[in-house]
This record gives C-alpha cells, structure tokens and sequence, in this order.
C-alpha cells in the first residue's frame, strides 16, 4: 500500500512537471500580453511532432533543444503577423482567434503527419530503471523531473536575473510606465510569446515518448494547463508551479484510492479552490480580465 | 427579408427541409440544423446579450441527451415527451448549481471555469462506463408515436421538431425583448453601473445562465432522438467550442445571428467533408479571419455589404438638434416625493465610518449627517478621501469600521443594490454610462428597476407605459429632448454628464450624491447644470463633490471640508471660506518650509526655454482637458505649475510625455517637435518622467527599478546617474537595494522614483507631486535634494503645497480649468500672501 502510494505520489510529479512546464508558458503569455491562448495545446503538440523528426536524425537530446526552438519560430511568426493586433483589445478577441488556431493547428498535424498517432520509443540511453531497495524508477521518468526542474530553474532566472525578465515584470505591472522609461514592450512581448510556447513545445517533447504522438494531444492536456494556471492564480510563478505538482499529487493520490476519479481529481480540485479562494492560491487582481 | 426575426425563422423552418434535400442531404440534416440553431438562439442569450461567453454548453447539451435516453430505456419506454421533460428538469437543475458557482467570477475567469466543468463532465461521462456506455455510448432509444404520428418517417420528425424549435425561439425572442431581456443587455454594457440602478445583477445572470441550459437541454435532448443513440461526444470540450464558433461565425450581436451561424457550420462540414477530411482546418482559418476582421460574424458582414444600399436613418446625436429646455421647469413629478420629510430631518446618517486600502487609510473616522431639502458641498485636495467616502456611502464596499443610518436603522452589509433599494443613488466622476445604448435606453432601464411588472416575460419592453412617460419626463427635465435616440456614445461629452446625473435621478432617490457633476464642462453647462441641482435639491438632499469651489460657495448650503481622510471643517460657505485651515489647505501659510533658502537661479539672465507648449488642446475621450496651454521650461530654472485639482496639471504632464498625446498644437523639446511620438521616444529623447504616486513597480526591487530607468536611455549628454551619484544624493537608498519597491516608506520610494528617472540620458525632469504623503522630515530631505538638482537639469514641478513649490521654483505658471490664467515669477507668489489669494484663491 504504502510503496503503490509513493510509487503512484511519484507518477503524479512527473504529471505535474509535464503540467508546469506548460502552465508556466501559458501564465507567462497571459501577464504580458492579455491573451487566454487556446492554441497552448496546439504548441505542446507541434513539440512532440518537431520532436519526433529530429530524433530520426539527431536523436532524442537534439529534440530537446532543437524542437522548442523550431515552436518558438512558429509562435513568433503568428504574434508578429497576428496576435499583437489583439492586445490592446478586448481580452474576448485574443481567446477567440488562439481557439481558431488552434482548430486549424490540430488540424494542419493532421495534413502533415497523418491522423493515426506515431510511435515515439523512449531513447535506448534513457531505458532501465533505477532500483532501490524495493522501490523502482524508471532513468526516462527521473530525466523528465530533471529537465523539468532546469527548464522552471532557467526560467527562473530568467525572469528574475536579466534585464529581459525585469521589463517582463514590470510590462506586466504597469506597461504605461515602462514606455515613459524609454522601453518599448514590443520586442518584449513577441519574446514572451515565443518563450511561452517554447515551453509548451518543450512539455510535448518530454511526454513523447511516454504518451506518444498524435494530433488531439493538445486539447486534452490544454485543459489540464488552464486548470494549474487557474488554481495557482493568473500570473504568478510560484503559484503555477505549485499548483502544478499539487494537481499532479492529488492525481497520483486518487490513483491509489480510487482510480477511476483520477482525472476528475483536478477539477474537484479546482471547484473547491475557487470557492474559498476565487482568485487562485497565489493569484493577484488583473482588473481587466474580470 | 422580412423585418421581424421570427417571421424570417418562420420562413427558414418552412423552406429548409426542401432546400437541404435540393442540395443532396436527407431530412435528418435538416432536423440538425434545426436544433443547432436553436441552441445557438438559447447560448446567444448569454453571449449576445448578457455577454458571458461559456465553453460549456456542450455540457448542457450531452447531459441533456444522455438523461433523455436514460430516462426512456429505464422509465418512460413508450413516451418521448416525458423523457424530454425529464431531462429538461434534470439539466435545468444542473445549470442551477453550475451556475452559482461559475458565476461567481467574470469575464475570462468564467469562460475557464465552464471549460474545466465541461472537462470535468467529460471525464464522468467517459469513465462511467456503467451508466453512460462509456465510448460505445448508449443504444435502446426510440422514436415513438407522437399523438398518432409516425417520427420514425425523417420528414414528419422534421416538422415536430421544427415546431418544437420555433416554440422555443419565441420563449426566446420574448425574454429578449421583455424588461428582464433589457436588463441582461445592461449587464453586458455596464456591469457596475446596472447594480447601481439597482438590479442585482447576480440573480439575472443565474436566471439568463438557466434559461439558456434550458434552450440547449431540449435541443440535447431531442438530439437523442433525431440519431436514436446518445454518447459522449457532446460532452466533449470540443462541441462546446463548436457552439461557440457557429454563434461567433452567425453573428452574436443579432438575434437570428447564431441560427444564421449555425446552417453556415453544418452546411460547411458537410459539403467540404465530402472532399476533405480536414475541413476543419479551412473552417479554422475561416474563423480566424471573422475574428481578426468581422468580430460582429456573418450578420456584421451582410449589413456592410448592404450598407450603401440601405437608406440609413441619421442619429440625430449633436446636442445642436436638441430642443432648449424651458430654464424654469420644476422636477418632474416622480421625483417629488409623496409625503415630503420634514424640511432638514436626517436622510443618511454615517457614524464614524473608515476605510483603509492596504496601509493606507482612506478615510478616517468620518461622521456626517445628511438633510432633506439641504444642498450640501463635499470638498478638499486631491487624495482627502471624498471619493472614498461617496463609495462607502453609496454602499461599493462596507466600511472597515463605524456604521451607516437611515433613521434608527442601521445598514449591515451595504450594496450598491440595497443603498439604492434605500433611496440613495450616486452618479460618477468617470462618465459611467451604458455607452452602446440610447440615450432613452440608458434612463428607461433606470426607471424600470422598481416597476412592479419587471419580471413580466409576456411584456415588451416597451409596453410599460408608467415609465415610458416617466422616462419621457426626465428626458426633458435634463434637456435631452431631440436626442432620445442617440447612443451614448455619439453624445458630446456636457450630455454624458447630463446622462450621469439623469441616470441616478432614476432610482427616484431621497438622497443623491453627485460626483464632481460639473468636471470638464464649459460655462454655459456648468450655469444650467448648477441650475438644475438646486431644483432637484428642494425635493430631496444633495451631496455634491466638486473642485470648483468658486461655484461652491455660491451654491451650496453647506460645505464639509476634508483632509486626509478626516473631515477638517463643516459649516456655511461664509465659514469655510473665512476658516483659516481651510485656506491652508489650499493656499498654504506662507510659511518659511525649510530652514535654508533655496538656490534660486540669477535674476536677469536670458536662459534658453529647453520644452515649449505651444497652443496645446487635449482631450481624454471627449472631454477637453486642456484649452490652448502654452509654456516654457527654459534650462536651469525650476518651473512650477499650479492649480487646483482637476485644472489639468497631470494631464499637461502626461501630454508633454505622450501618454495623452495633444489633439491640436506642438510640444518642442531641444528644438524638436516631440508631440505626436510615442512615450518611448520620447523618453529616449531625454524626458525624464516623476509620475504622481510614484508608480515604483512593485514585486521588483530598488535596484532593479533603478536598472530599469537606464536600461534604453543610454545616449550621451544629459544627466546619466549612476550608483555612487544616486547614492550622494539619496544616502539612505543605499542600504535598501535590494528590498522589494512596495515594501519601502512613502519618502523611500519617492527618492527611489526621482533617481529612476534620472538614471538614463536625462535632460528635463518632470516632477508631479513628488512631496505627496511624505513626513515633514523628509519633505525637507527631499526639497533638498531638488534644490540641488537645479544646477544640473532644468525642473517642472507640480505641487499642491503652495510653500512648499513657490520656495522651490523661479516661474510658475497658474492653470485654471485646462487654461493657463497666469504666469510669472514665483517669487512674489511666495512672499505675498495677497497675491496668491488673489491668483489661486476664490
């Protein structure tokens, strides 16, 4: 009991790291810019799809750094030509046009990879397991939660060491002010754009091999993000992450005792929170969204 | 097209069976269409008219389908109308508690919270395999005999349910249409300000949420039985989105919109599935581009293309059309109380009431009787909480301490609602309207928020004719006849005020609490305007918050007088304009602030002017804030800029650095013309910005505030500060670099504020209040510092401790309601108390 209960409080960590990674990006593109974006999925899936083809080439450690990369251009190229227009909108427009793309996303996978999934094996150097005692782990699971914890780490410092995280606090805060500091949030908010969906890119990478690939995996695992992102509150950092590994926890715990709830364990979850807390555990006021 | 939506439903349902199988579909693809539109009528309710856009219709939908299946494989086998009942009970019942909860929050929030219960209800349904069949759904359902006809016969089951769906769109279009309809389309427009007429807007989205699950629970439901099978599908995120997406494409902003949608989609996906598996893909980008150029769907689209051939009626919106209103009119009769109180008996009664925003306490121990038939004035500078106390008096938010009276009674938990409910009504300093409506709309909702008969779904909304004739009544009272049907948002900014008053009058109010009604407004409005109140004021009491006090002590019978936070003086004007604090507060003391004189610049040297206005008009909205300003910054010289509140000051500020960019004239800086960039160029260009309350970026620390106000203005020339300078000048920071911003004093951050600005290329500074909220202390630590910055950069200042500025500054220059009414030297201003009443005094 007490070693199915560890075994499964560890399964839903490396949930929680797929959802943080994602939620992060998501929360990050919300301070910034304003917009809900319902094509988070739609990024997290194109990761797992760039993956799957620079792993025949360069394997699964280029996949890693390429495929993020490859989203962030895409992300890029639809803010720069799209999304900026809407953020000075009505925060409804910027939820309305990501919900459009990403139905034609889900649908351009479709076009270009087929609709049956692909088969995506866990790379050979990252199979066994790490025995201990009588507790076993599999190595791809435990690089998963590593990689999970750089990525939140570097985003970390990113956002609290350099000058590009300093705009992007304080753009959230009062982008007023910013400009009459000389600052244009332009550039900052493209970037932000990129590195939110680079994440999502990264979180499909990391969930390839385990999940496998195929072009609805977005929808499902979207839904899970807003929940980290609403639980968590709106714009706050520490908030996601620990939202993330407390759905995550929650999950794994509902798998012990009563496995059919385990997906309906978050939302549960969520209902709860909003109605003590209606701003999320760590969420501040954004006036305009309410 | 015939005019009325439902003859042209009517029409559609009629035609659509022969139309979809001209075009090679069965009768089956018509009933669809039938249904999806008219869940698209039901969803519109809450997206098009109330303005709540829900992901969670599908939830409705397939929860309505599955308890219509289940209801007649376990109870009703030979009946199609008791599972249809059943399940409409069951959803509605559903929507009730999804409802309370979800709308709990608003805008965004909600549409992710009916997103994670449709997933939510998803994972249940699919998992529940036991009750719901899981993936492989539930079979067993039947068309039974409907009254002796055949519903296995696709055609005659087209017509039941055709009948079925115009039913239901007349529910639909009657709710719309009655009073209750226009309230939910005021919740759209103007959340706030509808709770402040009274409605509590709370139970009319939980009525319209259900309604709306009701619409698309019968839809579900004979969803059922048009495929004879219910799954899980609908359940799914994804149908939700596709109700969305039909009632976006239709057109949420009209009736029919979302039925138009509706056959658009399904019609869509049929005629592209045959050639395409990803028709999905061409619908995205279909719907991408409705977003990004015709938000307003289908129905937007087609009146444009039929504009230019349709005769438009004029809105007759200029205030030029109106008809003058007759200067000696009384109040109309509504607002004439029947049994008039006893001239200066007690309407509202607040006893010691506090209120405080984080450290900050707002207002202070406040205690105030208000009387009937009594004109009072609430005034005091910027800051001194008279807002604060209008919104605690008229019940925004509940006082941290003390208490609210009418009569004996005291009031608990005060609403907007409920303070309306006692017969005080408020109007707003910020034009608060229902801008997408007219200008009769606006106040007919006002009216209509005590009728007896609101609730009457089988009434128009225009058929109440009490407040029709009332609303009339007002309409000419305020002296808006001849623009009834103008939108607001077309109106000239002196008939918004108008409006503003207009809509508090509706809640027929024994109390009504005006705030700053004659802000922004020329002579002539603010005459009638004043005109108007005290007429109103003989039937009823009047608490009034204004800056222009001139008009104040001509007008009022009665002045309360704040400062920080506290009441400093009550009493007739005569006494509040002789009382010494008062002129204090306003004029200062004259006073020596500081022990040391400051460094003024040489007399009689010709100094260059560094920033120039030259005739400078802006306006916020449409509201002109400032008339023709012309002034000079000249290099090494402080250059103060007085006025009272609301004169325009900031907004000069704000103009010179571009955030309210003018609408006429030319700001030159360096020989430059800057009017007209962005603020970050013009910051770049070496305008160092102050703002009033600092505006420090909290969550970032001192020194990553500092970094920040360097970080693009690089540039050579100019005063560039780096740490050891900032640190000469203000020692103490240096001790607090890495604290977070928001955690510092008020003087702390005030330091931090003037060193961020002149941490980059700097060559103006631009200070707006910098002394505000700061000890004596380090007022004089502050003074100080600037007077030592005088000899590096040039200074406008904004400041409203007259002593304080005029010891500072060589020039000032005086703005009087957005127009510059003198300029000179500070010093006489300084020296010469006379002077300064004369120039900034009554």
């Amino acid at each position: 009991m007490i070693a199915s209960l560890i075994e499964q409080i560890l399964n839903g960590l490396l949930v929680g790291s797929y959802y943080i990674v994602l939620s992060l990006g998501l929360s990050l593109i919300f301070s910034l810019g304003g917009v809900v974006n319902l094509a988070h999925g739609a990024f997290y899936a194109l990761g797992a799809y760039f993956a799957y083809e620079v792993q025949r080439r360069l394997g699964f450690g280029g996949a890693v750094v390429l495929s993020p990369v490859g989203v962030a251009l895409v992300g890029m190229a639809i803010e720069r030509c799209f999304l900026h227009r809407l953020y000075r909108e009505d925060p409804m427009l910027g939820l309305l046009f990501t919900f459009g793309l990403a139905m034609t996303a889900e649908q351009s996978l479709r076009l270009v990879w087929g609709t049956t999934g692909l088969n995506f094996s866990i790379p050979d150097a990252l199979r066994g397991q790490l025995l201990l005692g009588d507790f076993i782990y599999s190595y791809y699971r435990l690089t998963v939660l590593a990689i999970t914890m750089l990525a939140v780490t570097a985003c970390w410092l990113l956002l609290n060491k350099t000058a590009f995280g300093m705009i992007v606090r304080a753009g959230t805060r009062d982008p007023e002010m910013v400009r009459a500091l000389g600052i244009s949030l332009k550039p900052a908010q493209t970037a932000v754009f990129a590195l939110g969906v680079a994440l999502a890119g990264l979180a499909g990478v990391l969930s390839a091999p385990l999940a496998g690939v195929q072009p609805a995996m977005g929808t499902e695992i979207l839904i899970a993000a807003f929940v980290v992102v609403v639980i968590g509150g709106l714009g706050s950092f520490w908030g996601v992450v620990f939202a993330g590994l407390l759905v995550g926890v929650v999950r794994g715990i509902t798998v012990v005792f009563y496995p059919p709830a385990a997906e309906a364990s978050m939302y549960v979850l969520m209902a709860l929170i909003l109605l003590f807390r209606p701003r999320g555990l760590m969420g501040e006021k954004f006036e305009k969204f309410e | 097209m015939p005019r009325h939506p439902l003859v042209a439903l009517l029409i559609a349902l009629a035609v659509l069976p022969f139309a979809v199988t001209a075009l090679g579909y069965t009768h089956g693809f018509a009933t669809e269409i039938a249904l999806f539109a008219m869940v698209g009528l039901g969803f519109n309710l809450l997206l098009g008219y109330t303005g709540l856009l829900s992901f969670g219709h599908g939830l409705f939908f397939g929860f309505a389908a599955y308890a219509a299946a289940l209801a007649q494989i376990h109870f009703f086998k030979t009946s199609l109308l008791a599972p249809l009942a059943a399940a409409v009970v069951l959803t509605a019942l559903l929507g009730v508690a999804v409802g309370f909860l979800v709308l709990r929050r608003r805008g965004v929030y909600f549409s992710l919270l009916t997103l994670a219960f449709t997933a939510l209800g998803f994972t249940i349904a699919f998992r529940w395999t036991a009750f719901t069949g899981g993936e492989s759904g539930l079979r067993g359902v039947n068309r039974v005999a409907l009254a002796g006809l055949d519903l296995d016969n696709q055609l005659v089951f087209y017509w039941v349910v055709a009948a079925l769906v115009f039913a239901v769109a007349f529910l639909v279009w009657r709710v719309v249409r009655s009073p209750f309809g226009s309230v939910l389309v005021a919740i759209r427009e103007n959340e706030v300000r509808a709770r402040f007429l009274g409605y509590p807007v709370r139970r009319y989205k939980l009525v319209a949420f259900v309604v709306s699950v009701l619409v698309t629970a019968v839809g579900g439901a004979m969803f059922t039985f048009l495929k004879v099978f219910a799954s899980a599908d609908p359940v799914h995120p994804n149908f939700s989105g596709e109700i969305l997406a039909m009632s976006i494409i239709g057109g949420a902003g009209h009736f029919l919109g979302p039925a138009i949608g509706a056959a658009f989609y399904l019609v869509f996906r049929e005629a592209l599935s045959a050639y395409t598996s990803a028709w999905l893909f061409w619908f995205g980008l279909l719907f991408m581009a409705f977003i990004l150029f015709s938000p307003s769907g289908l129905v937007g689209l087609g009146e444009r293309v039929l504009a230019p051939f349709r005769k438009r009626r004029e809105a007759l919106a200029s205030m030029a059309s109106r008809v003058k209103p007759d200067p000696g009119q009384e109040v109309p009769a509504f607002l004439v109380p029947a049994a008039p109180p006893g001239a200066g008996s007690v309407l509202l009664e607040a006893d010691r009431v506090s209120k405080s925003f984080g450290d900050f306490l707002a207002v202070d121990r406040v205690s105030l009787e208000l009387h009937h038939g009594r004109l009072q004035a609430l005034i005091g500078p910027n800051g001194a909480g008279k807002t604060t106390l209008f919104n605690l008096l008229s019940g925004l938010f509940p006082p941290d301490a003390g208490r609210l009276r009418i009569g004996a009674a005291a009031i608990d938990d005060p609403t907007p609602e409920r303070m309306v409910g006692l017969g005080v009504a408020r109007s707003f300093q910020v034009t608060n309207l229902f801008q997408g409506l007219t200008v009769f709309e606006n106040l007919r909702l006002g009216m209509q928020a005590r009728h007896p008969r609101r609730f009457n779904l089988w009434l128009g909304k225009e058929a109440l004719d009490d407040v029709n004739r009332e609303t009339r009544a007002l309409v000419k009272f305020l002296g808006l006849e001849g623009v009834e049907e103008a939108p607001v948002s077309s109106l000239s900014y002196g008939g918004q005020r108008l409006l503003e008053i207009g809509l508090a009058l509706t809640a027929r109010p024994r109390l009504l609490l005006l705030d700053e009604p004659l802000a922004g407004l020329a002579a002539g409005e603010r005459e009638r305007i004043v005109a108007m109140i005290r007429v109103l004021a003989r039937h009823m009491g009047v608490l009034l918050i204004e800056h222009d006090i001139d008009r104040v002590f001509e007008f009022a019978e009665g002045i309360t007088v704040m400062a920080d936070g506290a009441v400093l003086v009550e009493g007739s004007a005569d006494d509040v304009q002789a009382n010494a604090q008062v002129q204090q507060v306003y004029l200062g003391s004259g006073r020596a602030v500081v022990a040391a004189g400051a460094a003024h610049a040489q007399p009689g040297v010709a100094r260059p002017a560094l920033l120039t206005l030259e005739g400078v008009n802006t306006y916020y909205g449409k509201s002109h804030i400032l008339y023709d300003v012309s002034l000079e910054v000249r290099a090494g010289e402080v250059t103060a800029l007085l006025g009272r509140n609301g004169a325009g000051k900031s907004s000069t500020v704000k103009t010179i650095m571009g955030l309210a960019p003018p609408a006429s004239g030319t700001v030159r800086f360096a020989g430059e013309v800057i009017s007209g960039r962005a603020p970050e160029h013009i910051a770049r260009a070496g305008v160092g910005l102050v703002p009033q309350g600092r505006r420090l970026f909290s969550g970032l620390t001192v020194a990553e505030n500092l970094r920040l106000g360097g970080l693009s203005r690089g540039g050579a020339g100019g005063v560039h500060w780096d740490e050891a300078r900032i640190f000469g000048y203000f020692p103490r920071i240096r001790d607090k670099l890495a604290t977070r911003a928001d955690q510092l004093s008020g003087g702390e951050q005030q330091m931090v504020a003037i060193a961020r600005a002149l941490s980059g290329n700097v060559q103006i500074l631009l200070l707006d209040e910098p002394f505000e909220g700061l000890a004596p202390a380090l007022v004089e630590e502050v003074f100080k510092s600037l007077d030592q910055l005088r000899k590096e950069i040039p200074i406008l200042i904004i400041e409203h401790d007259l002593d304080l500025v005029l010891a500072l500054a060589d020039r000032a220059y005086v703005l009087d309601r957005g127009r510059i009414s003198h300029e000179g030297p500070a010093a006489p201003l300084l020296a010469d108390l006379e002077l300064r009443r004369k120039v900034l005094w009554v």
